[in-house]
């Protein structure tokens, strides 16, 4: 009999997007014309869409690169690195908190909320705006609807909570997760259609907020990992931490206590920490500035790039730690690795490169784009999972180890760490007292003997065992780790066949009918909220159009006197408007201000920079 | 209990002889899950201890590409979940066959032979040599990364290695070829699968020190 495959490489109605939904920066790709393509923003050449949101003082939600331009003005009302709240709760994550200008809280299942302008928002929800944003670019891109199903990219060492989160946070964005793909993993992906050669290869993935290392075979198209180690808890992030540490004990003396606390300070400091470690990549010295007018602070102090690597010498050593142990697990040495990949805009710092090199005694990959070639490797895996190609398979693994408690706390090992997903495994339980009918698990994922060192992924009850003497119930509880690497239980009574039922309330995370609810209430705001954001982003293009009109329109050579005076009529209409509510108006006002400027762009063009501006619209420029 | 295709069986949809119970290499159909299969069905090998890893692997990336729950994404409900079953048991089959301690100990249990705790007591001489090694582990434990005391880890290591392998060959010679079901034999199997069990504990010990070692050098 033969296989009828479906016929879905025609129908682009299948096509899966994948989306690298990163600590700092986010990129969509997709599949096209035979290769995966980085969806980049009409006009723009940079992939990437900021992480970030904003959230204006008369409602609505900035997100992406007009959310990261008002952070630099406004710092108190934006929001980084979302990413390192998910999954986690109050107490994991405080250290995260001091830099964040928002009350954080926790529900009583354990659910973080950080509270935003009066309302409460889950790192879920708020992270599913910055998935719906990624969409909306990509639809832009395509010039089309993007797909609805996507693979989403997560750090291989997440655990259960942080990947349900994740799933969570794309449904609450409207999207069907066709697979939850590690990061790492998608990288090798890339890599491999772009060398196509067999071997063994490392993957080293340090971005903005995690790490992974991820040891992968590659033979005849399938993409075996070996072993994976991490931290979801190290990146780019904790790497400007430590300017930030450097600037805040040398502005002690000149500084009063608060303002030193004030995560919104904080927060201004990060983000010049950021552009002068950027700045360190590619030059031996760079400025640190910290101005604060309203805080009467004005400071700079240069920063020496051996600077900077002394300080995050114990950062890249525990990157370096993690590479020991997926080596040890992997059971191989540095001699075996063909290809080492760089992934992960942190891996531009020189020391960061330089250390990799030394470890593994070669010079690693370069070829690839750090920031896209997750992104593009998801397009990749979306491409199988459409039914485009059988040619590339991934077989990845778990990154930690699951296990119950046991009587007295210890950890009984169910499921193994870097054993391949998806897979299972069945224990036999039995009951301590007669007519007993449930058991309770505490189910956690980590490497310690010892339960409360590892992560609990929430209490197991198990109901419904037929009353009988103690030790005769014969309970088979399977575990299962799905393909995404998520966790499933069910359980069956064997002398009886009565399936037990299986009540697992997870930690830190959302139940399914919390997600409906969510879903149907954004339903009920949706035009609310997308007006108050349409505006707000109104608002920010107007701003960005007339400041670019007070610093060009003076030097511009060519323009007449009616031109002149219709551009500033523009923008004082504009501006005007931008202090309305009524979003017609003020997308009217912006469309007369752009196409007003449109003589002033092309004099701008016109003059020395011609070359440089060519293909670009003023706001731009 | 449901109908388990074991290799030399007919597919129930094409009527060819499979391979595996978890899939008909024929007609490509998924096959319904049978609880727990052997190991050896699932990747469809001879049941034998000595084991060819090349092969092996080969016969895991072949069935993965035809099961993997990735290539499956466009079937019904029941097809998918299918997929996501037989590749988790194909997976777990792997995990077992690939290591020599792990298929040893499935062959003692699928005889009938002798579980771990069936086994506990070990004989008092090597209780003694045990004790000696967590000695020498412990001191090594306290003591500065240079001194005497750790450097003692590399001859003990080096000496662990050197008698799993003796044991590990000892349970392979009692295992080919496979013994019957409660034959005796397996008795002395499972008291040497233990012993190793003892050995990789202390040897596990000293791969995580010479991590925090490797960690703390710099």
């Amino acid at each position: 009999m033969p296989f009828l495959e479906l016929d879905v490489l025609n129908n682009p109605n299948n096509a899966i997007l994948g989306i690298d939904l990163g600590t700092t920066n986010s990129v969509a790709a997709i599949w096209q014309d035979g290769r995966p393509t980085v969806l980049r923003p009409p006009g723009q050449n940079d992939g990437r869409i900021p992480s970030v949101l904003h959230f204006p003082e008369d409602g609505g939600i900035v997100v992406g690169r007009n959310a990261r331009a008002l952070a630099t003005e406004s710092p108190e009302s934006s929001l980084f690195s979302v990413k390192r709240l998910m999954g986690r709760g109050l107490e994991d994550v405080r250290t995260d908190l001091d830099g964040i200008p928002f009350e954080g809280s926790e529900t009583d299942s354990g659910l973080l909320q950080l509270e935003i302008r009066g309302k409460k928002y889950s790192p879920q929800e708020l992270s599913a705006r910055i998935l719906h944003h990624v969409w909306q670019v990509a639809g832009a891109a395509l010039g089309e609807l993007a797909p609805l199903r996507a693979v989403i990219t997560v750090p291989a060492y997440f655990d259960d909570a942080q990947r349900q989160a994740t799933r969570d946070a794309a449904r609450l964005a409207g999207l069907e997760v066709a697979r939850i793909v590690n990061e790492p993993t998608a990288a090798s992906l890339a890599y491999g259609l772009d060398q196509k050669n067999d071997g063994t290869v490392a993957v080293y993935d340090l971005g903005g907020g995690t790490f992974d290392v991820s040891i992968l075979s590659i033979e005849e198209g399938v993409f075996r990992v070996l072993s994976t180690s991490g931290d979801t808890h190290l990146g780019g992030d904790d790497i400007d931490q430590t300017l930030v540490e450097l600037a805040l004990s040398e502005l002690a003396g000149k500084a009063d206590e608060a303002t030193l606390a004030d995560p919104a300070f904080r927060q201004g400091i990060r983000l010049s920490a950021e552009k002068c470690k950027i700045e360190l990549s590619s030059r031996p010295e760079s400025e640190l500035h910290v101005v604060a007018p309203e805080h009467g602070i004005a400071w700079r102090r240069t920063i020496r790039r051996a600077e900077l690597e002394e300080r995050i010498a114990p950062l890249i050593q525990r990157t370096l730690d993690a590479c020991r142990r997926a080596m040890a697990d992997a059971k191989l040495q540095p001699s075996d690795i063909d290809e080492v990949v760089l992934v992960g805009g942190s891996t531009r710092v020189p020391a960061v490169r330089s250390q990799v090199q030394e470890f593994f005694g070669r010079e690693p990959h370069t070829a690839l784009d750090p920031d896209e070639v997750v992104a593009l490797g998801a397009a990749v895996q979306g491409h199988v999972l459409s039914g485009g190609t059988r040619d590339m398979l991934l077989l990845d693994v778990t990154p930690l180890s699951l296990g119950i408690e046991t009587m007295g706390g210890a950890v009984s090992k169910v499921i193994d760490r870097n054993s391949p997903i998806p897979t299972q495994v069945t224990e036999g339980y039995t009951t301590y007292a007669d007519n007993q009918t449930g058991i309770d698990f505490n189910i956690v994922q980590g490497e310690r003997e010892l339960a409360r060192d590892c992560r609990s992924l929430g209490t197991m009850k198990l109901s419904g065992i037929p009353p009988l003497p103690a030790g005769m119930a014969r309970v088979a509880v399977r575990f299962s780790l799905d393909a995404d690497g998520v966790l499933n239980v069910t359980a069956k009574e064997e002398s009886t066949g009565t399936e037990a039922s299986i009540d697992l309330a997870p930690m830190h995370g959302l139940t399914d009918p919390e997600v409906e609810q969510m879903l149907l209430d954004s339903y009920d705001h949706a035009q609310e909220d997308f007006d108050a954001s349409r505006l707000a982003n109104l608002r920010i293009e107007i701003g960005t159009m007339s400041r670019a009109v007070s610093s060009h329109l003076a030097s511009a050579i060519g323009l007449d006197r009616d031109t002149v005076l219709d551009i500033e009529e523009a923008v004082a209409a504009a501006e005007k408007s931008a202090t309305t509510s009524d979003v017609a108006a003020v997308q009217a006002a912006r469309d007369e201000l752009e196409r007003a400027t449109l003589p002033l762009a092309a004099a701008l063009m016109d003059s020395v920079a011609k070359r440089a501006l060519e293909g670009k619209t003023l706001d731009q420029v | 209990m449901e109908h388990q295709h074991a290799p030399g069986e007919e597919c129930p949809k094409c009527w060819a002889k499979v391979s595996t119970p978890l899939f008909c290499e024929s007609c490509k159909a998924i096959l319904p899950a049978t609880a727990n299969p052997s190991p050896f069905d699932a990747l469809g090998v001879e049941p034998s201890y000595p084991i060819d890893a090349m092969a092996l692997r080969k016969r895991l990336l072949t069935l993965s590409r035809q099961l993997h729950p990735d290539f499956h994404i466009h079937a019904d409900t029941g097809t998918r979940a299918l997929a996501e079953r037989n590749t988790a048991e194909l997976n777990a089959a792997f995990e077992i066959l690939s290591d020599d301690f792990r298929r040893a100990d499935w062959i003692v249990k699928s005889l009938a032979g002798p579980s771990e705790s069936d086994e506990r007591q070990m004989p008092s001489e090597f209780l003694a040599e045990v004790m000696e090694w967590n000695e020498t582990v412990e001191d090594a434990r306290d003591a500065p990364a240079d001194s005497p005391a750790r450097a003692e880890l590399d001859p003990l290591a080096t000496s662990l290695e050197e008698q799993r392998a003796r044991v590990m060959s000892e349970i392979s010679d009692r295992l080919v070829p496979l013994p019957e079901a409660h034959a005796p034999v397996l008795r002395e199997v499972r008291r040497r699968l233990n012993a190793v069990r003892y050995i990789d504990r202390t040897l596990g010990e000293i791969a995580e020190l010479r991590l925090a070692d490797a960690s703390s050098e710099r």
